[in-house]
């Protein structure tokens, strides 16, 4: 036993849910309290994971181009994050002439509230889990979802042909990216047999060949073919279509100024996050580990999961549309689905460990 | 049902763009995803040199072709020193010869460097564009130990160069050779086997030989068709003739073969200014011209081999200090023209795809 | 073939078409007058030995006496050069569009229509290309053209 299981954190909440029950809450107004008080928490950690993600990826960027990146503001410009939410506070708040302008007022809220949903079922370390859903990881599958309708509003309330054309295309990306990406947690789901994100944790529990990532030969080319559709889905390089549209027709969000923008964008790096969040979890043995405490290990594996998709971003060249569209109906599906049915037949004839 | 109804639309690629390639406006007509028609707009960045040639002398003139295409600067001082040199039958010493040929091939390097940061970006690449530029950065400031300025530099002129290099130039200029040759096949490397970069450029804006020639397309562009053609080998100017290097040429006239060929162009570059350091002779570094410079009356087209191509100045003189006509051609103006032809039928990411590999750089199309 | 057997060969061919000109300091010039433009330029092209197929450079000029064309013309696979020019007063100011014998020339042909004023027939595309849209101060490369800010510098 070593001295650091002593920073497990699931004993805090327990003694903080002991402590609200002290104080004379019961019954209903109880289970209101507490999960607000554990989605505040969730959020606000969340915020600030945004905030570190921005500051991680210009600094990585700024590494692999072989230069510093942000130095000025506070070590290493830990700070240039927050002064540039600062700037864009400050920023004109661009009025676009258009008749729907509920549909471009709600559009920027949709995508920011849509990244953050999902938080709800993920297991940031043993015991610590907003909500254990027994349907948890068809729950995240669904909401992931709203980013589309997010998108299709902004194309569509920026009254604007390009961005229009934009938003419908990364839409069709989007859409055409979920398939294999649900193909390949199909594979872990039946292994798990269950779609509770705790009871896919347990599974991996013990040395860490239990890992899915490990478990030869369907757990690779799921976690391979996962990380591809997940990048799709968060719109990164080699999948920027939308975002690098503004180099000739506008992207979805072009119209968007300040605030709303800043809100695209924080999204993104939520949704990046996500997408680091459930490979860990499904892949890479969520918050199992030694030595150091489960929250810890939950975040190192994501924030690696999250690196490698920075490094994608910063070496390869942009797909073309058609490509990108080709790759996933022709290539991705056939691999993820015939990934599946071998890994059933495993399933079946019980041909693992 | 009938069928649907579908409409042509206009875009506008409009006259700024992400990347340095100028100020150049194309209206695109497609057709859904499919480009009909490009019609370019130029004159953006008409400065009416050959207007204000007319009204200097002839060493005045010098600095305004700098501007002419600054990308390249040294090769367009050449040029017009090689006109008037021709016109006025001036012998210029060797040793200046042989600095006119490192700059010249300094600056063939540099450009091809920001050729390839560019390109790379428009296809999404975007860390390729800081290690061109960082590898820029140790040739312009062997530029600037030289005559001091990092982009036009008014070095090269009429009757030789205007100083004489620094001791520490040629110690310098060879480390910067040998770190750019390490840093080729990285970039080579980040590059070449990519199969997403092979999808967006073999097959991809494909020019055909007689396209090309009858477009009057020159340098990498009409190389990478397959017609082996370089005027440093088959109409030689300068001391060219004296050192050995090759001709790289294409096969299919694509993008990703414009691309290979001005790596390898790198290559070639670097063998060359290798031989001229290895043998610069003393000596002078300019021939003295009069004050008042007066070439005989007569008229001459001098053609040299610039990054982009042929690089011609036809001067006509009436035998007084200003001359009557100047007609700079740059290479990219007739790149721009054939542009229309090649990019028919293609997406819009192919356009730019095409666009950025012919390497046209805008003020050599408006002067 | 050399600049001297290139100048024999055209002599003896063209005798009576292209006239040599001593104004040449370096490739040589030749003048071809206005009808026989086309005729000289297909030739020239067409031609088993020297094969012009690549326009160099197209321009217009104005010595202060007449306007002048020239044309500078190249051979890919043989290692030729040549120039001429066709010549004409003011009040002629009309020229035919060699764009069907080198497709280059469209451009250059509509600079020159836009900077002097050279009207160029059958080009079917003369619109204002360097200039503004919106121009309408005349020819601007003409000699005869001023403006309020061209300051005229001194004779050194």
């Amino acid at each position: 036993m070593t001295p650091f299981i002593l920073l497990e954190l699931q004993p805090v909440f327990v003694w903080l849910y002991n402590l609200l029950k002290k104080i004379g809450l019961s019954g209903s107004w109880l289970t209101i309290v507490s999960y607000a008080g554990l989605s505040l928490i969730v959020f606000g950690l969340l915020s600030v994971v945004a905030l570190f993600l921005v500051w991680w990826e210009r600094k990585v960027s700024g590494h692999v181009q072989q230069r510093y990146g942000p130095m000025r503001n506070g070590w290493h410009g830990w700070y240039q994050t927050l002064m540039d939410g600062v700037k864009l506070l400050l920023k004109e708040d661009v009025k676009v002439v258009t008749r729907d302008k509920a549909v471009f007022f709600w559009a920027p809220i949709i995508a920011f509230v849509a990244a953050f949903v999902p938080y709800v079922v993920i297991p940031f370390g043993k015991g610590l889990i907003v909500a254990d859903l027994n349907i948890g990881i068809l729950y995240i599958l669904a909401v992931t979802t709203f980013m589309v309708i997010s998108l299709l509003m902004a194309g569509w309330g920026s009254h604007n042909k390009y961005a229009l054309l934009g938003g419908m295309r990364s839409a069709a990306q989007v859409v055409s990216y979920e398939v294999p990406m649900v193909a390949s947690i199909l594979t872990v789901i039946v292994f798990s047999g269950s779609l509770s994100m705790v009871d896919i944790v347990n599974v991996q529990s013990g040395l860490f060949f239990n890992w899915f990532i490990f478990r030869l030969p369907f757990g690779p080319i799921a976690f391979m073919v996962y990380i591809t559709a997940a990048t799709a889905e968060a719109n990164r390089t080699p999948f920027d279509i939308p975002e690098a549209e503004q180099e000739l027709v506008a992207g979805y969000n072009v119209e968007y100024s300040g605030m709303k923008f800043a809100m695209f964008f924080l999204a993104e790096f939520i949704n990046m996050f996500t997408v680091g969040a459930i490979a860990t979890t499904l892949f890479l043995g969520g918050w199992h580990g030694v030595i150091l405490p489960s929250w810890l290990w939950f975040f190192v594996k994501t924030l690696l999961v999250v690196f490698l998709l920075m490094l994608f971003r910063w070496t390869y060249p942009r797909l073309r549309v058609d490509q990108l569209m080709g790759f996933a109906w022709k290539f991705l599906i056939p691999v993820a689905f015939a990934n599946l049915v071998l890994a059933g037949w495993m399933k079946y004839a019980r041909w693992y460990w | 049902m009938g069928k649907l109804r579908t409409e042509e639309f206009i875009v506008n690629m409009g006259p700024h763009h992400p990347s340095t390639h100028g100020v150049c406006r194309l209206m695109l007509t497609m057709d859904g995803e499919r480009v009909v028609n490009v019609e370019p707009y130029i004159g953006y960045l008409h400065r009416a040199i050959e207007k204000i040639c007319e009204n200097r002398t002839y060493p005045q003139c010098i600095p305004l072709m700098d501007r002419f295409e600054y990308v390249t600067a040294m090769s367009c001082d050449y040029a017009f020193s090689l006109a008037v040199e021709k016109l006025a039958q001036i012998e210029v010493p060797e040793r200046a010869e042989y600095l006119r040929v490192i700059m010249l091939e300094l600056n063939r390097i540099a450009s091809h460097l920001l050729f390839y940061a560019t390109t790379a970006m428009d296809i999404g690449a975007v860390t390729p564009f800081l290690y061109g530029f960082r590898e820029r950065e140790l040739i312009i400031d062997l530029f600037e130990m030289t005559c001091g300025q990092r982009l036009t530099y008014n070095y090269i002129r009429i009757g030789g160069v205007s100083r004489d290099i620094l001791p520490e130039f040629v110690p310098k200029c060879r480390e910067a050779l040998n770190i750019i040759k390490g840093k080729l096949s990285d970039y080579q490397g980040l590059l070449n086997e990519n199969p997403i970069w092979k999808a967006r450029t073999k097959g991809i804006g494909v020019m055909s030989q007689e396209l090309a020639v009858a477009y009057g397309v020159s340098g990498p562009n009409l190389r990478a068709t397959g017609i082996k053609f370089d005027l440093r080998k088959d109409d030689p100017y300068s001391i060219y003739d004296h050192f050995d290097f090759d001709i790289p040429i294409g096969q299919n006239g694509d993008v990703f073969d414009r691309y290979l060929l001005r790596l390898r162009e790198i290559e070639q570059a670097i063998k060359i200014i290798e031989q001229a350091l290895d043998g610069i002779p003393e000596g002078e570094y300019k021939t003295k011209i009069p004050f008042r410079f007066k070439p005989p009356a007569g008229e001459v087209y001098s053609r040299i081999e610039n990054s982009r191509g042929e690089m011609g100045l036809y001067i006509l003189s009436d035998g007084s200090t200003k001359p009557v006509r100047v007609k700079a051609r740059g290479s990219s103006y007739n790149h721009l023209q054939v542009l229309p032809e090649v990019a028919k039928d293609c997406l819009i990411a192919d356009l730019v795809a095409t666009f950025a590999s012919f390497d046209i750089i805008m003020p050599e199309v408006d002067r | 073939m050399t600049k001297d057997e290139l100048k024999d060969y055209i002599d003896t061919h063209y005798q009576d078409k292209m006239k040599f000109l001593d104004t040449g300091r370096f490739d040589l010039m030749y003048e071809v007058t206005k009808e026989n433009l086309l005729e000289v330029s297909k030739a020239l092209r067409d031609d088993e030995n020297l094969k012009f197929d690549f326009l160099c450079n197209l321009g217009g000029a104005d010595t202060r006496e007449h306007f002048e064309v020239i044309y500078s013309i190249a051979s890919v696979t043989k290692r030729l050069r040549l120039d001429f020019k066709v010549v004409f007063p003011y009040d002629q100011a009309e020229i035919e569009s060699v764009q069907e014998i080198w497709p280059a020339a469209n451009w250059y042909e509509r600079e020159t229509w836009e900077l002097f004023g050279i009207q160029i027939k059958n080009h079917g595309n003369l619109k204002l290309f360097l200039l503004p849209d919106d121009w309408d101060q005349g020819y601007p490369m003409r000699k005869d053209w001023d403006a309020p800010d061209f300051i005229r510098m001194p004779e050194l």
